[in-house]
């Protein structure tokens, strides 16, 4: 797979805030990119710095090997879906559509048949037949969404970026249209760039992932790698499933604020900011008093409360500072916990479980 | 569509910065080129040729500051500055007096969108008669035949017409004031619009009656929209000439009425000295009105 | 209630207010329909009549009393705010559209802009006739006083489209650009058609502040009258009702410019509303 975009010590600041604060990445060919970063880590910046709407200070990017930083947006072959859609309100759905092939600067289709060929074809690649002369205000969100990425999709650009394209969408449609987004992505074979504030959303879309944190890109990595093993505390938090802990290695334990873990055979990686991170569902509950093996980790808490999401249960753990530690129970491994309130417990994880960051 | 890879760092950088203010500067300079040629060297003519040496017919660029003494040495012209404060004053609070209550019912006890936006129309659509027409309308209101002495005699509360209602400093105000109300009540009405009505009914679960809630709340509340009001207001009615010239039978002379006597009879530099007289006082009125109400901070 | 009775004290006053706005025009539109020559322009009606009409457009037999120099002076009002308001509109959109980045200079910029509707007329208009004198420039309508009519109105043509570009949602534009369409094709195609109702109410406020202007023009304009000036003319004179029935007459072309404009208003809002329509038919 040959690269499609790179950039490269991209800089671009807002005032004193440093929206981004040198960006490295590059992006497959023909593949799907998720994009994770909380708001305000500069992920809608990145975006429309790609898309040439906004000129980066500092840094290069660079689009099918050429150096675009002064070339305008309409000139790039990149495509762009907007949270808010923005469709041509005063434009029917196919003119909405059509508008990009009738109206580029480059190559524009003036034959009318072949405008309303390649308009149906991808009208019905979409999902969208029968609203071809519908108003697009008259239409939902859903479909305001399928015209969006039709209308960009249709002038076959090289590079899709889609800017949290389902954050307009309710939760159910939501699900569908992840399922779809990757089907017409397939169908079309090029390279999405999929912004997202979700972390479900961007470990289940994206071949690749990558996490953004202040104006940087902290991980690059396919799903189960960043799931699996994020590389930095940042990272392991924007995952939400991450227990962390503060403090720094010395003697063989962890010691921070929260406790002390016996280190041994967990995984380490190298980090300006120190922490210990185990899992959610890494973590297992035990009577106060039931014994604990030596490459065990156990930690004494309170049970405060539980969730149940269905599959899994959540519960809720305070320790004696105060802090709150969380633990998932998935359902098909194991039955659910019965705690009692206000019951003490001990929280217990194997060694090798845990990610210590130094 | 590519750039070359040996282009220097900071060329790349700063070229596009550039090129976007250039667009913005190709759309703006036509207006600001138009404003200045035909606003700004104007005004600054005025005030250049206020200095020029008069002659019966003519003016001469000798700088002198004569025209300047015998402006301010002539009662006529003193006279005439202190009419057109005193008229201003006037108006200004004529329309204030006349307006506000008008604003306040559209403004506050008129719920209904339809029939609020409708008054305010009702308000506005004398404004599609051309201003001159509009004066003029008031000389057969006014007249000693006129509709009002007419009606008056008939209802028997006057035995005689009433002759000071027209041709007089009196119906120059009552004039103004007709013309130049809807521009106090617009800016009274939005304002009153904007207060929250649960403020009002909270104050109104407090016990506090009406008169209090108005003095209170509505009152600071609407200050900003008296003074937007106030300057539309201040601004027309100083530079006003043709009011005065329709109504007054050439019994009050404003500033403006100098100037147009004295283009009339191609005294330049004379006008000119009125004009930047008339400048000065409005730009002290504006500024004072700013001063009164933060406007930037209370819209 | 105390507040009932002071409403129904405002509503009462709100019907005197609205008296006071009307009656001088009621007046003068009832005196329009004196009789002539002979009646004079106040009350009593000697007899209905539309002889006063008819004398502004010259049907009537020469009588001691002039026509009024309407039929040169209206072709020159409606050209001078037709050019007035092309302008005005040009210039006030490509402002307004500059505002929407941030640029040095762009206070002082906007209030030089607004200082044109400060202004009063017979200040600009007195310094444009200095300038054309020193200049040598014969003053005209279609040039001295033109330029000082786009001062007056080009401010409120950019104030106008400014309130509408705040509004404005540039995504649209950026997402044309994306599709590979040039920004001034995305102007024509996008940005024009979303703000085209802002144009219009642009090009009105400029159209009738032109067309009623005077003081810019008393001095500006040279000796050729507009219809403002004709009107100005005879309140130096004896007034005759042929000037209420020109009023009356003004008043009716404005009403009809207004529907022309509010019509123009509805066809491009239910554009889009038709096809919503015809699709859940």
């Amino acid at each position: 797979m040959s690269t499609v975009l790179s950039l490269a010590g991209v800089r671009k600041t807002y005032g004193d805030l440093n929206a981004l604060d040198g960006i490295d990445l590059s992006l497959p060919d023909d593949s799907y990119v998720s994009l994770l970063g909380p708001s305000g880590s500069g992920k809608t910046t990145l975006l429309r710095v790609i898309a040439g709407f906004e000129t980066p200070e500092a840094g290069t990017v660079s689009f099918k090997g050429e150096r675009v930083e002064t070339v305008p947006p309409h000139l790039r072959d990149i495509g762009f879906v907007f949270q808010n859609f923005a469709l041509f309100p005063h434009l029917s759905v196919e003119k909405n559509i059509a508008f990009g092939l009738e109206n580029r600067v480059e190559n524009p289709i003036t034959d009318a048949s072949v405008v309303k060929t390649k308009v149906r074809d991808i009208i019905g690649l979409v999902g969208l037949a029968g609203l071809e002369d519908r108003a697009v205000t008259q239409i939902s969100g859903g479909q305001k969404q399928r015209v969006a990425l039709a209308r960009t999709l249709v002038t076959e650009p090289s590079l899709v970026l889609l800017d949290e394209p389902l954050g307009a969408l309710d939760a159910n449609l939501r699900t569908r249209m992840l399922t779809e987004l990757r089907r017409i992505r397939q169908r079309c074979g090029v390279t999405f760039l999929h912004v997202t504030g979700s972390e479900t959303e961007a470990l289940a879309m994206g071949d690749t992932v990558l996490v953004l944190d202040q104006g940087r890109i902290a991980q690059a990595a396919d799903a189960d790698t960043i799931y699996n093993e994020p590389k930095s505390v940042a990272v392991a938090r924007f995952l939400n499933c991450y227990n962390l802990f503060s403090g720094a290695p010395s003697d063989g334990r962890f010691a921070g604020p929260d406790g002390q873990f016996p280190l041994g055979a967990e995984k380490r990686f190298s980090s300006a900011v120190p922490g210990y991170a185990i899992r959610y569902d890494r973590v297992g509950i035990r009577p106060l008093d039931a014994p604990v093996a030596a490459d065990e980790v156990s930690l004494p808490a309170t049970f405060v409360a539980d969730e149940y999401s269905g599959p899994a249960v959540n519960s809720f753990f305070q320790l004696e500072n105060g802090r709150v530690v969380e633990v998932e129970t998935h359902l098909s491994v194991a039955p659910a916990p019965r705690c009692k309130p206000h019951a003490r417990y001990a929280l217990v994880w194997k060694q090798n479980d845990a990610l210590v960051y130094a | 569509m590519s750039v070359s890879a040996t282009t220097s760092e900071t060329e790349v950088m700063t070229e596009p910065v550039r090129k976007s203010s250039n667009k913005s500067v190709w759309l703006i300079t036509p207006g600001v080129i138009w404003m200045l040629l035909f606003l700004v060297a104007p005004m600054l003519m005025m005030v250049y040729v206020s200095f020029w040496t008069q002659t019966t017919f003519k003016i001469t660029p000798d700088l002198t500051t004569k025209s300047w003494v015998t402006f301010f040495t002539s009662e006529t012209y003193l006279n005439s500055l202190w009419t057109t404060i005193r008229i201003w004053l006037i108006v200004l609070a004529a329309t204030l007096i006349v307006g506000y209550p008008a604003a306040l019912f559209v403004g506050l006890f008129v719920k209904n969108k339809t029939l609020q936006t409708a008054l305010l129309v009702l308000c506005v659509i004398p404004f599609w008669t051309s201003f001159l027409i509009r004066v003029l309308a008031w000389r057969p209101m006014l007249g000693k035949e006129g509709a009002i002495n007419l009606i008056l005699m008939k209802l028997h509360i006057i035995q005689q017409p009433i002759e000071v209602l027209l041709f007089s400093e009196l119906s120059v105000v009552i004039g103004m004031t007709q013309i130049y109300c809807v521009f106090m009540v617009g800016p009274i009405a939005f304002m009153m619009g904007r207060v929250d009505q649960s403020i009002i009914e909270a104050a109104q679960d407090l016990g506090a009656g009406f008169w209090r809630i108005f003095r209170t709340i509505n009152l600071p509340l609407t200050m900003p929209g008296v003074v937007v009001g106030a300057i539309f207001v201040s601004v027309m009615v100083l530079g006003e000439f043709a009011t005065a010239a329709a109504l007054s039978g050439r019994k009050v002379n404003l500033l403006g009425n100098i100037i147009v006597t004295q283009v009339g009879s191609l005294k330049w530099a004379f006008a000119a000295v009125v004009g930047v007289v008339l400048t000065v006082l409005m730009g002290i009125v504006v500024a004072g009105l700013l001063r009164v109400v933060d406007l930037k901070k209370e819209l | 209630m105390q507040a009932g009775g002071i409403k129904l004290t405002l509503g009462v006053y709100i019907a005197l207010f609205l008296t006071f706005l009307y009656a001088p025009l009621m007046v003068l539109a009832i005196l329009s329909f004196q009789i002539g020559p002979e009646g004079g322009p106040q009350f009593p009606i000697i007899e209905w009549s539309t002889y006063w009409y008819q004398h502004l457009f010259g049907l009537t037999p020469p009588s001691r009393i002039a026509p009024l120099p309407i039929k040169e002076a209206l072709f020159r009002s409606l050209a001078l705010a037709i050019m007035t308001m092309i302008v005005s509109t040009v210039l006030g959109v490509s402002a307004a559209q500059a505002f929407r980045k941030r640029f040095r200079g762009q206070n002082f910029v906007f209030y030089l802009i607004v200082l044109g509707m400060m202004v009063p007329g017979v200040l600009v208009g007195l310094g444009m006739a200095l300038v054309s004198n020193e200049l040598g420039v014969a003053r005209h309508w279609w040039g001295t006083a033109f330029v000082l009519h786009v001062v007056y109105t080009f401010p409120f043509a950019f104030l106008v489209m400014l309130a509408i570009f705040n509004r404005f949602d540039q995504s649209v534009e950026e997402a044309a650009w994306s599709l590979g369409v040039s920004p001034a094709r995305t102007f024509r195609k996008v940005t024009f058609p979303l703000i085209f109702p802002g144009v219009l109410s642009a090009m009105l406020f400029a159209f009738t502040l032109s067309y009623d202007e005077f003081s810019r023009t008393l001095f500006a304009s040279g000796r050729d009258l507009t219809l403002p000036l004709a009107i100005y003319g005879t309140f130096s004179v004896e007034v005759h009702p042929n000037v209420f029935a020109f009023g009356v007459l003004t008043t009716l072309f404005s009403f009809a410019l207004l529907s022309v404009y509010a019509i123009l208003m509805m066809l491009s809002m239910r554009r889009a509303k038709r096809i919503a329509i015809q699709e859940e038919a």
